[in-house]
């Protein structure tokens, strides 16, 4: 920013319009994914009814420094994808996060269960612990797989020690744990849900959800973990 | 023999008149001084001895032996081929019959009028005298041919050497131990090999059961394939038939086979699931369709599957960094019992991540620096790695695992685990490709396929659905976006994937290949992002759960036995003593072991013991075991310590193939080799309608021979000429001297 503001400063009006006209232009191709061909974690990010992947704009972003920091992974940006996209195919991490509520479509539903048992991993986050998205989460993820409901995940999960060895996660502004969800297929966990604003306690320091929820430490080293584990499990 | 002594430079002979001259001069002016007649005479006889045998030499005298021509004691021998392959009906007859018309009807008479007179022999495996009537009766059935034997004992029957050797035969020859002895007798007494064959050289109908394949190990409640292989030759429309699973001799399976038509080779499976841990025989039964001339190699194979839960299959994974790989894989395993994946990820400069692992202090310090530390592991997986991450030292380790203890070592990714930093490495040597200078290639993400070879698509590994054809299975695997290049496979490597256009050094550039490596084996798999496979929207995901299932039984094959038992380079049939190498490996923790005693044993399937003996083994140091096995059978051999406790067993089948019918097409390429070793004709049968033209070239050949055998020798150049010049010369030289002439 300070380098297109010192171009401001130093051209006219009109050419500084123009400037930031072709800054503007540019911006979407700067928020494309960077293929970095040695990358080894892909994520997507979920677009999904009205919601354009937005919410908490620096996620993608902190998760992906999150795991850079904390192994040698190399890390390529987020791609945005639909659940009907042909590309949900080649990515074998999905996020996704809200407030709101939403539904799936059927044919969205048929591909998410075709990519779940095919080995994809999806992460969900409830932004700023609104109830309305992990409500519709829990309701709309137990439609995927007969039989299977979205459930918590005790604390002797393995998802609790893939990396850091997690006992307990205490909520901020609840006397209780902060507990994960998930749902299963065949055994074996396949999506995980956090509904107490965890996206925001590790992108944005917890910010936007001062005082509630996971605290920033805790929700990197949540974070952290779930990500290992989908690497690895 | 007749010999003569021709001059090879006549000329040479007219210095004998200036020479004589001289000598005639000097006798002359010896006697006008006064020498007596006697004493000059004497002189010059001296003198004159050494001119001319100086003149011989001059003018080359060179010895030439002839052979006389034919004579009445020396015959034809006719070699009539009477093995299973000349009872192959073509046309309204069989071979042998269309070789005994030939025989009776052109070829004698022939023969006769050309005064040569003829022996026939009749031969299989081996060859016998027979009169005319004899090779009339005879009825071809001989279970092998070995026409190289039966040279060898036409050539040594009679005291006189035959003029020609004539066989008679579709030339399927499939014993060749006698053939150097052959090659020999007929070099040696220079005679010519004239073959005329008989039958199509397109063959006839077959259909064969070749084979019968299954893991040697899986976990109970599990579904594995065991897949028989068929084969069929120049077939029109096949009818369908059936194939029947048997299980510890009882039926088990049944399927009916639609074959259709033409010339193939493929797979048929029977899945199979076994609910508790047990050991049992499947046999695959062909029941041949009934139609006239259908002939069958084989009918029968077996099998032995083990079923187990033991986690005796570890494999460790290492990597560079976490990779998505990795994940699939171990989704891949997740329901196999007997397969267990540990992982080893190093995820700083300083920290290493481990998963799995049955010991706290397992791996706790990265890549194992001791053949100790590797020992529980069977197969052992590389990513993501570059030579900083293991040095020499543990490069070194890892290929002692490989090589002596039978390990299994995979190496995959793409452009950053096949780096050419690796080159010249330890590592390098040890894997089946070479690697290549890629720094700085472009083009290496752009979507491709992989195209598997023959030798993949007739593997045990590559065999992942059941009711579909495999070529096409594979076919459908998603396009990947990037690859490691490696340059060329190694000299004994099986590559198994190719790249769909990349072309490099040596064609298509190399995917996957594999290779033993002393004891063990290694295997590249030069994708990276393998992964993509199994999620793919399109992909059946049991099918990559099976593909990496069945690669790690592979690559742990060998296994880690005290003792390896292999079966030695030989064509397995009855009747014959059958040899086994046993090998100890080397016990790394107890690297300066020697010697120790075991028990070998050798059974049947009924568990009689047909050879029983004590062998002392040194690690590293083979020793043969041999058995006689009689019969088709399973037999079993098994090694036993000190105190009889088994240690290692291998199951070996022998069948009774019908090796006559393997390839049942004339083989005029055989006949044609023979002929041109021994300046002999080979002749396709249809082509001899004028047995007098053929006779006419017989005896041509065998004259052609004779003049060429023609022995040419110089002569006079020896130690007796150089003596008788030097004498003479000496002695005129001491009788001048005695009589004062010097």
């Amino acid at each position: 920013m300070n380098y297109v503001s010192g171009f401001t400063f130093q051209v006219s009006r009109i050419t500084s319009a123009l400037a930031w006209f072709v800054l503007a232009l540019s911006l979407p191709a700067s928020a494309q994914p960077s293929e970095d061909k040695q990358a080894t974690f892909f994520m997507g990010r979920i677009r999904y009814s009205a919601n354009d992947g937005n919410d908490c704009a620096g996620i993608a972003q902190g998760m992906m420094s999150l795991v850079s920091r904390a192994s040698t992974l190399k890390v390529q940006e987020e791609r945005k994808v639909r659940l009907t996209d042909p590309d949900l195919f080649e990515t074998p991490f999905l996020f996704m996060n809200g407030h709101n509520d939403f539904v799936f479509t059927q044919a969205e539903l048929d591909n998410l269960k075709k990519y779940l048992s095919h080995g994809g991993f999806f992460f969900g986050s409830g932004c700023c612990t609104n109830p309305n998205f992990p409500s519709a989460w829990r309701r709309e993820f137990g439609r995927i797989f007969p039989n299977e409901k979205v459930r918590p995940i005790p604390y002797d999960h393995l998802i609790y020690r893939s990396f850091y060895k997690i006992e307990r996660v205490r909520c901020l502004n609840e006397s209780r744990d902060i507990q994960l969800e998930g749902l299963f297929y065949e055994g074996n966990l396949v999506a995980v849900l956090c509904e107490d604003g965890l996206c925001c306690a590790f992108s944005a320091n917890n910010s936007c959800n001062e005082g509630k929820g996971v605290s920033a430490e805790d929700g990197k080293k949540l974070t952290l973990n779930i990500a290992v584990y989908a690497l690895t499990h | 023999m007749i010999g003569s002594v021709v001059f090879e430079f006549p000329l040479g002979w007219l210095l004998s008149l200036p020479l004589a001259a001289v000598l005639a001069l000097s006798a002359w002016r010896q006697q006008q001084s006064g020498l007596g007649c006697r004493r000059v005479i004497v002189l010059s006889a001296l003198r004159a001895l050494p001119l001319l045998i100086l003149l011989l030499l001059v003018s080359r005298p060179v010895w030439i032996a002839r052979e006389p021509p034919a004579s009445a004691a020396r015959s034809v021998v006719l070699l009539m081929d009477r093995s299973e392959s000349m009872s192959l009906q073509e046309r309204d007859a069989s071979r042998y019959q269309l070789a005994l018309g030939f025989l009776r009807e052109r070829l004698l008479p022939e023969l006769k009028s050309a005064n040569l007179p003829v022996q026939a022999m009749l031969f299989d495996e081996s060859a016998e005298l027979a009169d005319g009537n004899k090779v009339a009766a005879a009825v071809p059935s001989g279970k092998r041919t070995n026409l190289g034997r039966a040279i060898v004992q036409a050539v040594q029957h009679a005291p006189q050497a035959p003029l020609a050797v004539i066989a008679l035969t579709d030339g399927s020859a499939n014993e060749g131990t006698d053939n150097i002895g052959a090659l020999t007798a007929l070099a040696d007494a220079r005679i010519p090999f004239i073959g005329v064959g008989f039958g199509s050289d397109q063959g006839v109908q077959t259909l064969s059961l070749r084979e019968v394949q299954a893991p040697s190990t899986v976990s109970p409640k599990t579904a594995f394939s065991i897949s028989a292989q068929l084969e069929m030759m120049n077939s029109g429309e096949m009818p369908s038939f059936d194939l029947l699973l048997f299980r510890d001799g009882q039926i088990h399976q049944k399927k009916s086979v639609s074959p259709g038509k033409g010339s193939r080779s493929w797979l048929e499976n029977f899945v199979v699931t076994e609910e508790k841990p047990s050991a049992h025989n499947y046999s695959v039964q062909l029941v041949p369709p009934e139609i006239p001339n259908l002939k069958c190699v084989n009918t029968l194979a077996n099998t032995a599957v083990r079923i187990s839960d033991e986690k005796e299959l570890r494999v460790l994974y290492v990597q560079g960094a976490l990779t998505w790989d990795y994940k699939f894989i171990g989704l891949a395993l997740r329901n196999d019992t007997t397969i267990k994946l540990t992982g080893l990820t190093r995820t700083s400069k300083t920290a290493v991540f481990r998963q799995n692992v049955e010991a706290a202090g397992e791996l706790l310090n990265g890549f194992p620096n001791s053949l100790e530390e590797l020992a529980p592991y069977r197969v052992l997986v590389l990513s993501n790695l570059r030579p900083v991450d293991l040095t020499p030292a543990q490069q070194e380790i890892l290929a002692r695992f490989c090589s002596e203890m039978g390990g299994g070592v995979l190496m995959i990714g793409g452009p950053a685990t096949f780096d050419n930093s690796w080159q010249n490495s330890r590592l390098e040597q040890l894997l089946p490709v070479v690697f290549a200078p890629n720094t700085g290639v472009q083009g290496l993400d752009r979507p491709f396929r992989i195209h598997l070879t023959d030798e993949a698509l007739q593997h045990q590994v590559f065999q992942i659905a059941d009711n579909q054809p495999v070529r096409e299975v594979w076919a459908q695997l998603p396009t990947f976006t990037q690859y490691g290049r490696v340059d060329a496979a190694k000299p004994g490597a099986v590559v198994w994937a190719l790249h769909q256009n990349d072309d490099g050094p040596q064609g298509r550039r190399i995917l996957m290949a594999s290779q033993r490596y002393g004891a063990g084996l290694s295997a590249v798999l030069c994708i990276q992002n393998f992964w993509r496979w199994r999620l793919a929207r399109d992909s059946d995901p049991r099918q990559f759960d099976r593909f990496w299932r069945q690669l790690f039984r592979f690559l742990s094959e060998v296994g880690r036995h005290e003792v390896s038992i292999h079966v030695a380079d030989q064509e397995l049939h009855p009747q014959m003593d059958v040899q086994v190498v046993l090998e100890r490996q080397p016990n790394p923790k107890n690297i300066t072991e020697t010697s120790r005693k075991f028990f070998a044993r050798a059974e049947d399937s009924q568990k009689n013991l047909l050879h029983e003996e004590i062998v002392e083994l040194e690690p590293l140091h083979p020793v043969d075991f041999k058995f006689h096995a009689e019969k088709a059978d399973i037999f079993t051999v098994t090694v036993s310590d000190s105190l009889r406790v088994p240690i290692a067993t291998r199951p070996i089948e022998i069948r009774d193939m019908n090796v006559e019918f393997q390839n049942t097409g004339r083989n005029m390429e055989t006949l044609r080799q023979w002929a041109a070793v021994s300046d002999g004709l080979a002749m396709k049968a249809e082509d001899c309608a004028d047995a007098a033209n053929l006779v006419a070239r017989i005896k041509s050949k065998i004259e052609e021979i004779r003049r060429g055998k023609q022995m040419r020798r110089p002569v006079g150049i020896n130690a007796w000429m150089l003596a008788l010049v030097v004498g003479c010369l000496a002695g005129e030289w001491v009788l001048r001297k005695r009589w004062d002439l010097v």
